[in-house]
């Protein structure tokens, strides 16, 4: 049936995974030679890890960009050249990769650094962007991929954990809800816990008519009803009922990991005064307890006017807090175990517009990964000379993503289920880059 | 006295590849010097076969001309590069090379009488150079190096009043600070809070800030240019404003916010009489702005083809020269 | 690509042509319970598999007020209900819900989430519209017609024009929406390409069913549309090309070929529209709508079989569970139907007697596999799967059921008494509906895949509000003066969970509150709390 003319024209590879899953079924397998029933898979596999996990647990810290900074002053300077704009570039401790002169800080620390300078991704707008850039594909017309976090929560989080293993700050308002985060066909288990107007989840604490012992004691009874409904039915929304209800005196109990007053004066001091700086301590408190997924948004990037003075104060803000992070997690030995990543929709255009403007760009920029299974120092792929395109090493947000799970020892061709569908980490064909993994 | 803003008519434009961030006119010739944001300075000859081919490069900045000032001998520029170059008049040779701020450099001025200049950084010092020598005279320091929301501020511009003897300067937080030349002393702060919007929520940073400064000719009424609020701060989305005081008594007099214009008041001018005001600015698309100081309201508006970043008037204030993003353009207000 | 066409067009006949000839199928006067209890139980069979037994009374009038009427049964129509001996206390059970108002307002909430939530989450409302539609049981194929045809001018249809308005900013969204909604057909794949998996969709399908829309745009309040315009794509090839007016089934629909007009008549245009505009009215159709020959199109005997397999599935799907094909928008040859000859019989069924859903409705309940119980008592391993309707389903309630169930529950069991009028009833249910539809905003709405997140179960454990909202409403206050613990269980249990209870529970619930002698009001509000955030209440089973 021709089907060279079935070439898959937009990038949706999800095809030839449909037609395997359908091969297999029309053929009467009941569902492939992989194990039919994910969840069973799932279960048996976490809890032999978890010993293991338990030891070395791997954690993620995403420094979200959001709107969109500029990699031209940040990680791709280009100074001299008439879209490189004024800011300089300065040299590093890793002989030969300049940044630019706002991240001075950085520049010290290059080497637990790795730059890529070569993402082509393609989608311009916040909405969709920010979608792509959170999931690394994007969505099917009736199937909604898994961010990153709620990935990395199913895959990294521990079975008997008492914290949250998915957390997200995002304070400011601008691209929050077009860029909303989603566990997608992971389900509700894997959902944020959303950090927004107060740096608390909302009823984290027991109402004041109920003290421990009663809540206790009337869960035990909502246990023992529950179960008695349970047996004999089968459904995976029945499933996450009990579960969350299992979960909530664990979060409960780690209430105190929502308090900042908890961390000394000192260490609050060293992240600096800024908001986003109080949230990369936070996060560095949640990963230290171990939650496996934080999500630190700094928004709002989207430099249409202005660029220079809105760089001047976000890159400053982001030197000193990255820095001070990496530092932070280092010392207390976990920045081997702890991927630390920036990133956001896309980058900004070379051309400066009228209002010393830089506006939307996913055609060239660059995005940084630091620490857990990274090689430090290294930078992967180049921009031309005035940084309009990409000439080395161009990759996507499937391949980031790829790289990014392989960092922290997940392997990026790992399969999922939704029915009888195998649905792997990337879509099918992807690679991740060799060249800046341990 | 023949120039009357009601006339304004433009008469030329050059389009151009780069922006053209400041400028100086030559006195008593058709030359205007401009800095860009390729890192040159261009001599230009209005009267030239090809005005728009620059007569003269000077090359030796590495980043954003940001001001141009002549003496009687030299051409002084001011870069993000943090120097100030001066360039002999005559040969555009580079005679002296000074690393005059520890951050970027917004502008330099000189005095009337030609013998002092002042640079502004931001670094949110404010120098003061012998002319001639390039000597340090004074440094002057009060604007608060970082915002009250923690980000590093800004000193975007300075005027010397037309006596010479007070310098003022003007910081992104909406500060001015009025300082003795002689001395170096601070006389005087006034403050224009509503140039600087800071945006804690939405989008959590700032935009804006004094962009620039002008004294009237009796050096009583100093214009302090920049932005309303904004509400969204991606884009330069507040009216062009500009507030005048009586600066020795500290009092606002008058605070103006343009109707039609969108964008930052980037340069602004009496005229010599003290009757009107000249601004100039813009937001994507660009303004001209003539403000009666009589009657307090607008003599003309007019739409420039481009974001002006400075613009000066030529002796008899018939012609304005303005610079700005991708193009240089000539007006006339003839009577 | 002429060939190419031929043999989607081929597919096509054998995906969505009849699958068996009208004689192979059970004939059309048999009841719509008999058929799916036909079809059903010969699939059964030949996968040896025994069904679960009908469930009990209690489950069944939970089930079906929850289905129906959108809210869970007072503790007085579940006792007398279970107590009832009549024969045909079923039947009559479906009778009074369906005739009664909440059975309105629960569709309209069914529908309006149906048609109006977008994948984004921001549910805008059609309420308005179905309202009156639903109410007067409106045919679904003149639900469609007005749908599309977006005139909400008159009292019948006002607020019509919502359904495209939601989209009307996109319109390559809005053609793949209505593909969706009424054709349970994803068309947005062939966008870019033609489908590769389902040879039934090309690029020439996707642009042909947006070309229905292209002239469509928002004018003020109403929709309207322009006389021109046509669509073009670009083929995978990267040719340019005009994309023909084109329903699924593939065939172009011949249309005058209209010129864009000069300025001149494009300023009248605008001047016309705006007038309307300001008038606050429709603006009359253009002399060629290419909308309402989608609805021509879309209606012709043989098409007709798209709005009716789409409408049956989604029906089907929302009382049992499970949809005949899963999922609901993927409605193509290569993803079959569990049984399709149920599948044809149904849209047949449908077809012939007039689109009449609340027909559709009451069969599909009357039917033996509606009525199954939830629970299976073999082991899990031979556990039936879904598609065999072997077992019921459990069903999450939507944010509306489940916020009504716990307002239901907590009334006191002597407001609704057996002598209390119909009329009186039904106007108390209002009140209770009504006062659940803060709750309902505070729970999110389920989809596929649902699960249900942390966040309720802390809120509901945790948010002061809600706490007396659960443990301190008149049930609870009633209970506190029963004395005897067995009347008290019984009471409770009747009162949030619709059924007797048992001697485990008994037990249990007793020793519970033997322990709290000397605190037995907050043990009281304990159990209460317990029972409404069990999974039992929780789901429809």
């Amino acid at each position: 049936m021709s089907s060279a003319k079935r070439k898959t024209f937009c990038g949706s590879p999800e095809h030839t995974l449909s037609r395997r899953a359908f091969l297999g079924a029309a053929a009467g397998v009941a569902a492939a030679p992989i194990a039919a029933d994910m969840t069973q898979l799932d279960v048996l596999q976490e809890s032999a890890l978890a010993g293991e996990l338990k030891k070395r647990q791997k954690h993620c810290i995403l420094l979200w960009l959001a709107g969109g900074a500029s990699q031209l002053e940040t990680w791709d300077p280009k100074p001299g050249v008439e879209t490189g704009g004024p800011f300089d570039k300065i040299k590093t401790n890793v002989p030969g990769t300049h940044i630019s002169e706002l991240l001075p800080k950085m520049s010290r620390r290059m080497d637990k650094t790795c730059i890529i300078r070569s993402l082509n991704t393609r989608d311009g707008g916040h909405g969709g962007g920010a979608q792509l850039m959170m999931r690394g594909r994007k969505d099917e017309p009736n199937l909604v991929y898994p961010d990153l976090g709620a990935v990395l929560a199913k895959e990294l989080g521990r079975a008997d954990s008492k914290v949250p293993d998915y957390v997200e700050f995002y304070s400011q308002t601008e691209g929050r809800s077009s860029a909303r985060l989603t566990p997608g066909f992971l389900g509700a288990r894997y959902a944020p816990v959303k950090l927004y107007e107060q740096m608390s989840p909302p009823n984290m604490s027991l109402p004041k008519s109920v003290d421990a012992d009663d809540h206790a004691a009337r869960a035990h009874l909502r246990d023992f009803m529950s179960r008695r409904f349970a047996a004999g039915r089968k459904s995976s929304a029945l499933e996450s009922h009990a579960d969350a209800y299992a979960r909530i005196t664990g979060l409960m109990s780690s209430r105190d990991l929502f308090d900042i007053e908890k961390e000394s004066k000192q260490a609050r001091l060293r992240y600096g005064p800024s908001q986003f700086g109080q949230q990369a301590l936070m996060a560095r408190r949640m990963v230290e307890a171990g939650v496996p997924f934080v999500r630190v948004s700094r928004a709002w990037w989207d430099s249409h006017g202005q660029n220079f003075e809105t760089h001047l104060e976000l890159v400053s803000e982001l030197d000193h807090v990255m820095s001070t992070l990496l530092d932070d997690l280092d010392e207390r030995g976990l920045l081997k175990h702890t991927l630390v990543i920036t990133l956001g929709e896309f980058g900004r255009t070379p051309r400066i517009n009228a209002s010393l403007g830089r506006d939307h760009f996913a055609t060239a920029w660059s995005c940084s990964l630091s620490g857990c299974g990274i090689v430090g120092g290294a930078v992967y792929g180049k921009t031309d000379a005035k940084g309009e395109k990409v000439v080395d090493g161009e990759i996507g947000a499937g391949e980031l993503f790829a790289t990014i799970y392989e960092a922290l020892g997940i392997k990026h061709d790992k399969e999922y289920h939704v029915g009888s569908r195998p649905i792997p980490l990337v879509n099918p064909g992807i690679k991740p880059v060799r060249d800046v993994l341990t | 006295m023949a120039a009357n803003p009601q006339k304004l008519k433009k008469v030329k434009e050059f389009g151009r590849r780069d922006i053209l961030m400041s400028m100086a006119l030559v006195p008593d010739s058709p030359r205007l010097l401009a800095g860009s944001f390729d890192f040159n300075v261009y001599e230009f000859d209005f009267e030239a076969e090809k005005p728009e081919q620059p007569k003269r490069e000077l090359k030796g900045h590495r980043s954003y001309v940001t001001g141009v000032a002549l003496t009687e001998s030299h051409i002084v520029t001011a870069s993000y590069d943090r120097h100030m170059i001066w360039w002999d008049r005559e040969s555009g040779e580079q005679t002296k090379r000074v690393r005059a701020h520890d951050k970027w450099l917004r502008g330099v001025e000189v005095s009337p009488d030609g013998k002092t200049l002042a640079s502004v950084a931001d670094d949110m010092v404010a120098r003061l150079w012998d002319a001639k020598t390039g000597k340090p005279l004074h440094e002057l320091r009060d604007h608060k190096p970082m915002t009250p929301h923690h980000y590093p501020s800004m000193l975007f511009c300075c005027a010397f009043s037309p006596d010479g003897n007070v310098l003022a300067t003007g910081d992104k937080v909406g500060q001015v600070c009025l300082w003795d030349v002689k001395t170096g002393k601070l006389i005087k702060t006034v403050e224009s809070p509503k140039c600087y919007t800071w945006d804690p929520r939405q989008r959590r940073h700032s935009i804006g800030g004094i962009r620039s400064l002008a004294f009237s000719p009796d050096g009583k009424t100093l214009a302090v240019g920049g932005m309303d609020q904004v509400g969204n701060i991606d884009h330069l989305g507040g009216k062009a404003r500009f507030e005048l005081f009586d600066w020795q008594n500290g009092k606002s007099v008058h605070d103006y916010q343009a109707d039609k214009f969108k964008g930052l008041v980037e340069h602004m001018a009496f005229s010599p009489d003290g009757k009107w005001l000249a601004l100039g600015g813009g937001d994507n698309g660009g303004l001209l702005i003539f403000f009666d100081l009589e009657t307090k309201k607008e003599i003309k508006t007019e739409k420039a083809p481009m974001h002006i970043h400075e613009f000066a008037f030529s002796a008899d204030h018939e012609t304005l020269y303005a610079v700005g993003h991708n193009k240089i353009a000539l007006y006339e207000l003839k009577d | 690509m002429i060939h190419i066409r031929r043999i989607a067009l081929l597919l096509l006949c054998i995906a969505f042509g009849p699958i068996a000839s009208a004689a192979d199928l059970l004939p059309a006067d048999s009841s719509i319970p008999q058929a799916i209890d036909h079809y059903v139980d010969a699939k059964l069979k030949s996968e040896g598999v025994q069904p679960a037994d009908r469930a009990d009374d209690a489950t069944l009038i939970r089930r079906l007020t929850l289905d129906l009427a959108g809210r869970t049964p007072t503790a007085t129509e579940a006792r007398a209900y279970v107590a009832s001996k009549e024969k045909d206390k079923y039947v009559k059970l479906v009778d009074r819900l369906m005739s009664s108002r909440s059975f309105v307002r629960h569709q309209v909430d069914v529908f309006d989430a149906m048609l109006m939530r977008t994948a984004n989450g921001k549910p805008k409302s059609l309420a308005a519209y179905l309202e009156v539609a639903i109410a007067e049981n409106r045919p679904w194929d003149k639900m469609f017609r007005e749908l599309i045809s977006a005139d909400g001018a008159s009292d019948q249809t006002k607020g019509a024009q919502e359904y495209l308005r939601s989209t009307v900013r996109d319109i390559d969204l809005m053609a793949n929406k209505v593909s969706v909604d009424f054709f349970g057909i994803n068309i947005s794949c062939a966008k870019c390409h033609d489908h590769p998996l389902v040879l039934d969709w090309t690029q020439d399908h996707f642009y042909g069913m947006k070309s229905f829309f292209n002239r469509t745009f928002e004018n003020g309040d109403f929709i309207g549309e322009e006389e021109y315009g046509y669509v073009s794509f670009q083929t995978v090839d990267g040719d340019k090309r005009a994309a023909k007016l084109m329903f699924l089934d593939g065939k172009p629909i011949d249309e005058p070929q209209i010129k864009e007009p000069d300025d001149k008549t494009k300023k009248e245009l605008k001047k016309r529209r705006d007038e309307f505009r300001k008038k606050k009215q429709p603006l009359p159709p253009p002399s060629f709508s290419r909308r309402m020959q989608l609805i021509d199109a879309a209606l012709s005997t043989g098409n007709d079989q798209f709005l009716a397999r789409s409408i049956v599935n989604r029906v089907w799907h929302q009382l049992v569970g499970q949809g005949l094909v899963m999922p609901l928008d993927q409605m193509h040859s290569m993803n079959a139907p569990s049984h399709p000859e149920l599948l044809e019989w149904l849209s047949r069924d449908l077809i012939a007697n007039g689109y009449d859903l609340r027909r559709l409705m009451r069969g599909i309940v009357a039917s033996k596999t509606y009525q199954r119980a939830s629970r299976w008592n073999g082991s899990s391993e031979d556990r039936p799967t879904p598609k065999l309707f072997a077992v019921a389903n459990v069903k999450p309630l939507t944010p509306r059921q489940y916020a009504i169930a716990l307002r239901m529950a907590g009334q006191d069991p002597a407001a609704h008494r057996a002598d209390t009028p119909e009329a009186d009833f039904e106007k108390w249910v209002e009140g209770v509906e009504g006062g659940a539809r803060g709750l309902a905003g505070k729970f999110e709405y389920p989809g596929q895949r649902f699960q249900v997140s942390v966040d309720e179960a802390l809120m509901l454990s945790n948010d002061e509000n809600l706490q007396r909202e659960l443990m301190e409403n008149a049930l609870v206050r009633h209970l506190r003066k029963v004395e005897d613990d067995r009347e008290l269980i019984e009471s409770a249990v009747w009162s949030v969970l619709s059924r007797p209870t048992d001697d485990e529970e008994r037990r249990a619930f007793a020793a519970y509150l033997a322990q709290r002698k000397d605190q037995r009001d907050a043990a009281v509000a304990q159990i209460v709390w317990a029972m409404m955030t069990s999974g039992e209440a929780r789901f429809n089973h």
